[in-house]
């Protein structure tokens, strides 16, 4: 028969206590560098102020009490106020109770700050510098620009000065290294790692989502409603100032003005309101139909991935002024998690917002990458149909004669397939007609379309869209107007783009029977077929798909949207109360054992502990009182007393009444 | 996300220079030495006159005492760090770092003990460098190195004698009669002008003398059990030994030490204290080939006999045939002789005999 084995329990190696006080330095200077960042970039103040302060006393209270024992009580402290953290960013994330800035870092920064005062061994501080690498990744969601490197380097030299600490520590070795050797390292370190950011060249490796960045929220941003100042595209009427109205009669000015900050895995066009009907210069959309939906997305509720699909990639978006609640992207879409009050997809799949997009607001998208490569699309059929059975996207009602002849002039020799003859005619469009923001007004009485192209000649990209579409739909082929910003700067290295008011764009996009709507850009100066494609460069599109993004909101946000966010609050609450009813009991064990504890005993007791204290060695837990007795290099006769009452308490029971006990004590002091 | 690449070839970039660092950081060498003792209670030391102490070792180290161990790291190439030299002493593990070793060395001093009476190894001395953050280290070889000898304790066991006398005994134990040349020293009043050393003079600018050893100078043999039983045992025999070496030298004596199975002391160090508790601290000899017992340390010399010596006093724990034919050899010579005996073991020697515990001081 074969024998049990007893499996040992498996434990992690214990972790030395770390005694290296430049060592938790750093692991403090590393949270403050990410508290700073955080602070900069999220524009969140009050929590990282608290944060920082609370750490920093919690550091000074785990260097000083780095040897003594775990009390039971300041765990029981500690671990409540880790809930009491969850409860805030519960409530801020999903109620906004505190503003909702920031939630998951306020989080992080709150959890460090408790910990901080639980910091006795390297392992623990380890903890903490990671969690500070994550706060510092959360502010890296909101990081624009350059100098936010400097930051990061700032903490990765934290990081390099706690390693450096810590085994110089261990070494036995006081925290004096050669200077100009390690200055000259570092420089070089970092140097190279600059370097090595900048050159190293990309695989090109398929990306792979879905990500989520927030946790849901349920509240109704507030704020004044305004013109959205979006010049090119003129919106009214609609709370969140998007209704499906544009006029090509009037136009504003184009700012310089950031709109939106995109992190995205691909530069693309962020897509916006789409147009099927155009009448007397105005373009509006004839379905106002719409779909409800959870601020949370998946992927089961929207479309299959289109055919040829070469992979998905992943937007960020941080709005940075009011806009119209519609949700610009790079269509088609994967998964979309928007925190907002609620969602409505509408007839030509635009998801939009019942509010405006306020400034600070973030929401996600995993959007397809089809394969629009011309070889893909030549080998489409023409066709002849209006999609989705709306003829809106055939009528060429208002096109003139004239210009419905030029489309044919123009199309004539280039009709072997429908993707030929779109790229002729927006090859034409391109070459024969001038950009131009100073066009001025269209004369009263005359169609747009006509007078851009026999008149004025030159116009901007919806006077180019605006034309093409026209003309397509008087060849018989379907097309609308599709709205939103151009890539704006994109930044390949730091995978980002800033899109600026002057971005904002018209493009066409044409139905083809096996790619759904492909988009096309008539305006001069840019790439005819507007076909989204990974960049050739691996910063912006190889392994960083690969690493999940912040995965923190993403269970949460599924359980939003099945409904059962709601048990959490509850969950927390119950497990909060079971760990103090766990802590109480065990208390209340100790208390009584006490009680029952024989008259003398416990006094005994503490004198044995304080001789041997005054002995300067503790008897070991495997040593008998008589074998420490004889270990110990004395022949104090006040010990071999205590060590016969000891003995007779705990072997036969008899414990010595307390007045014997206080005349061992007093010959003790 | 394009800021965690950043960070990820910083790190990675920190190990490849912490590399590069380490491979820098090398050319460092380490050793051990004694610098130094804190005498215990009782230590020879404290009662050595000036003039002997300065002829022994730099730094004496008697049993009981307490040494002062230097760690020392040397960088030849300049200025490098980090280090850390270990080693251990008997049970002692010793152990120092240092983050920033300059090119004229960095040390360390470490106070171990009290020690035994023997040999003093650095044992498993190792040599540790690495870069700052701990990535790459390089142990250099562990090396055995022996740092000194504690030697035996002792007293005088017969009435002591002024301290200034005893330096003239030791010094000048006789300037007069004898036919051996003893050495030089300076005029003192009362010296017979015949033993002027005109040439030494001359040189010097002052009076030297000729001193001649004294007729009948004593040369005293003291023969050392050769197997001792315990340990406890062979330090009691060496510090009986060493305080019947040092009356006999105080008294302007010669000593040889023995035991069977091992060479004697140099007959030209018989006046040599240090040279005798040398000899002693390394004893036992060798034991005969597989016996129990410790490493030995004396110079092995198989079958040797006894040296001619013209008394002798025998420190046994145990019966020893060949010492007790030596001390025959030389009561028949006319030699005085007599033993110690350390514990109960019983002696058929017609010798007279004093017994002595394994305690020191002698009650």
């Amino acid at each position: 028969m074969a024998a049990a084995v007893k499996l040992p329990r498996p434990r992690l190696p214990a972790s030395p206590v770390e005694n290296s006080l430049e060592g938790r330095a750093f692991v403090f200077s590393g949270f403050a560098v990410s508290v700073l960042a955080v602070v900069l970039y999220g524009e969140d103040y009050i929590v990282p102020a608290v944060g920082v302060g609370v750490a920093a006393a919690g550091h000074v209270v785990s260097y000083r009490e780095r040897a003594g024992k775990r009390g039971l009580r300041r765990q029981i402290l500690l671990a409540g106020l880790v809930f009491a953290s969850l409860g805030y960013f519960l409530a801020d994330s999903v109620g906004a109770f505190f503003g909702g800035v920031l939630p998951q870092a306020n989080f992080a920064i709150l959890l460090v700050a408790v910990t901080s005062f639980d910091l006795k061994t390297r392992r623990n501080c380890y903890s903490s510098l990671w969690i500070s690498l994550a706060i510092l990744y959360l502010a890296a969601v909101y990081a624009w620009d350059y100098p936010f490197g400097v930051l990061l380097g700032l903490w990765t030299l934290c990081l390099a000065g706690f390693w450096a600490a810590s085994n110089l520590r261990q070494m036995g070795a006081r925290v004096v290294l050669p200077v100009p050797a390690v200055a000259t390292a570092l420089i070089g370190a970092l140097a190279l790692g600059v370097a090595a950011f900048i050159a190293i060249p990309q695989p090109s490796i398929d990306p792979n989502g879905p990500v989520v960045v927030s946790l849901p929220n349920y509240v109704g941003f507030k704020g004044e409603l305004e013109n959205p100042a979006l010049p090119l595209i003129q919106l009214s009427g609609d709370p969140s100032g998007a209704t499906g109205t544009l006029d090509l009669h009037f136009r504003g000015r184009l700012g310089d003005a950031p709109v939106m900050y995109v992190r995205t895995g691909a530069p693309a066009y962020w897509r916006g309101l789409v147009f099927d009907t155009y009448h007397d210069g105005v373009w509006t959309a004839s379905n106002r139909g719409f779909t409800l939906l959870q601020p949370y997305v998946p992927s089961r509720l929207l479309p299959p991935a289109p055919p040829h699909n070469l992979g998905t990639f992943v937007q960020v978006f941080r709005v940075l002024r009011p806009l119209p609640g519609v949700i610009s992207a790079a269509y088609p879409l994967q998964t979309l998690y928007a925190p907002v009050s609620s969602l409505r997809e509408d007839a030509y799949g635009t998801f939009r917002t019942p509010d405006l997009l306020r400034p600070g607001q973030i929401y996600s998208v995993v959007s397809y990458l089809p394969n629009l490569s011309p070889e893909e699309l030549s080998q489409d059929p023409y066709v002849f149909n209006a999609p989705d059975e709306n003829p809106a996207y055939l009528d060429a009602s208002s096109l003139s004669p004239r210009a419905l002849a030029l489309a044919q002039g123009v199309t004539h020799d280039h009709s072997s397939n429908q993707f030929e003859l779109v790229m002729a005619l927006t090859g034409y469009l391109q070459q024969t007609f001038q950009y131009t923001q100073q066009l001025g007004h269209v004369p009263a009485g005359r169609d747009p379309v006509d007078w851009f192209l026999f008149d004025a000649k030159k116009g901007y990209c919806e006077q180019f869209a605006t034309a093409e579409v026209m003309m397509l739909r008087g060849l018989g082929i379907p097309a609308r107007l599709a709205t939103g910003y151009a890539t704006g700067d994109y930044n390949p290295v730091l995978d980002q783009s800033i899109v600026r008011e002057h971005d904002a764009h018209a493009w066409v996009e044409v139905w083809f029977q096996n790619h759904g709507w492909v988009p096309f850009d008539p305006t001069p100066g840019v790439s005819g077929l507007a076909a989204t494609q990974f960049p050739n460069h691996w910063a912006a599109g190889g392994i960083a798909r690969l690493i999940p993004h912040l995965t923190i909101g993403a269970p949460m946000a599924v359980l939003g949207s099945l409904g059962a966010l709601a048990v959490v609050p509850p969950a927390v609450v119950i497990a909060l109360l079971v760990t103090v009813l766990w802590a109480w009991l065990r208390t209340r064990r100790r208390w009584a054992a006490l009680r029952r504890a024989s008259p003398g005993e416990s006094e005994l007791l503490r004198l044995y502990e304080r001789a041997q204290r005054r002995l300067g060695r503790r008897r070991a837990p495997p040593e008998t009182p008589l074998e420490y007795l004889h270990g110990i290099p004395t022949d104090w006769v006040l010990l071999e007393e205590l060590t016969d009452a000891v003995n007779e308490g705990a072997y036969a029971g008899r414990w010595p009444e307390p007045s014997r006990v206080r005349e061992l004590e007093r010959r003790l002091s | 996300m394009a800021w965690l690449f950043l960070l990820a070839y910083w790190i990675v970039a920190l190990v490849v220079v912490s590399l590069a660092y380490a491979l820098w950081n090398r050319g460092l060498t380490g050793g051990l030495a004694i610098v130094g003792t804190e005498s215990a209670e009782g230590s020879p030391v404290e009662d050595l006159p000036e003039r002997i102490l300065g002829s022994g070792p730099k730094v004496p180290v008697f049993e009981g005492d307490r040494i002062e161990v230097t760690l020392r790291i040397e960088s030849p190439r300049g200025t490098r760090g980090p280090a850390r030299i270990s080693a251990s002493i008997g049970t002692a593990q010793l152990s120092t770092a240092a983050g920033l070793v300059r090119k004229e060395g960095w040390e360390e001093v470490q106070v171990v003990g009290p020690v035994r009476r023997g040999r003093v190894d650095a044992r498993g001395m190792s040599l540790e460098r690495g870069d700052p953050l701990g990535f790459f280290k390089h142990h250099g070889p562990r090396v055995e190195s022996e740092l000194g000898l504690v030697l035996p304790r002792f007293t005088a066991l017969a009435a002591r004698p002024h301290v200034r006398e005893l330096e003239a005994s030791a010094a000048a134990p006789r300037a007069g009669s004898g036919t051996e040349m003893f050495g030089v020293r300076e005029y003192r009043p009362g010296d017979p002008l015949r033993r002027i050393h005109w040439r030494s003079s001359a040189r010097h600018g002052e009076l030297i003398v000729r001193e001649f050893e004294p007729p009948g100078v004593q040369t005293l043999g003291i023969f050392c059990d050769p197997s001792p039983p315990t340990p406890d045992a062979a330090d009691q025999i060496a510090r009986l030994a060493a305080s019947e070496a040092w009356d006999c030298l105080r008294t302007g004596g010669r000593v040889v030490l023995w035991a069977p199975g091992a060479e004697p002391s140099a007959p030209s160090e018989s006046r040599s204290l240090w040279a005798l508790l040398e000899w002693l601290a390394r004893y036992p000899g060798p034991h005969p080939a597989g016996s129990q017992g410790e490493q030995a340390d004396l110079p092995t010399r198989w079958g040797g006999q006894a040296p001619r010596v013209s008394d002798a006093i025998a420190v046994l724990a145990t019966a020893n045939f060949e010492i007790d034919d030596a001390l025959e050899t030389i009561r028949l010579r006319g030699g005085a002789v007599r033993a110690w005996v350390v514990g109960d073991a019983k002696m058929d020697s017609a010798v007279s005999t004093q017994r002595a515990g394994l305690a020191w001081p002698l009650p």
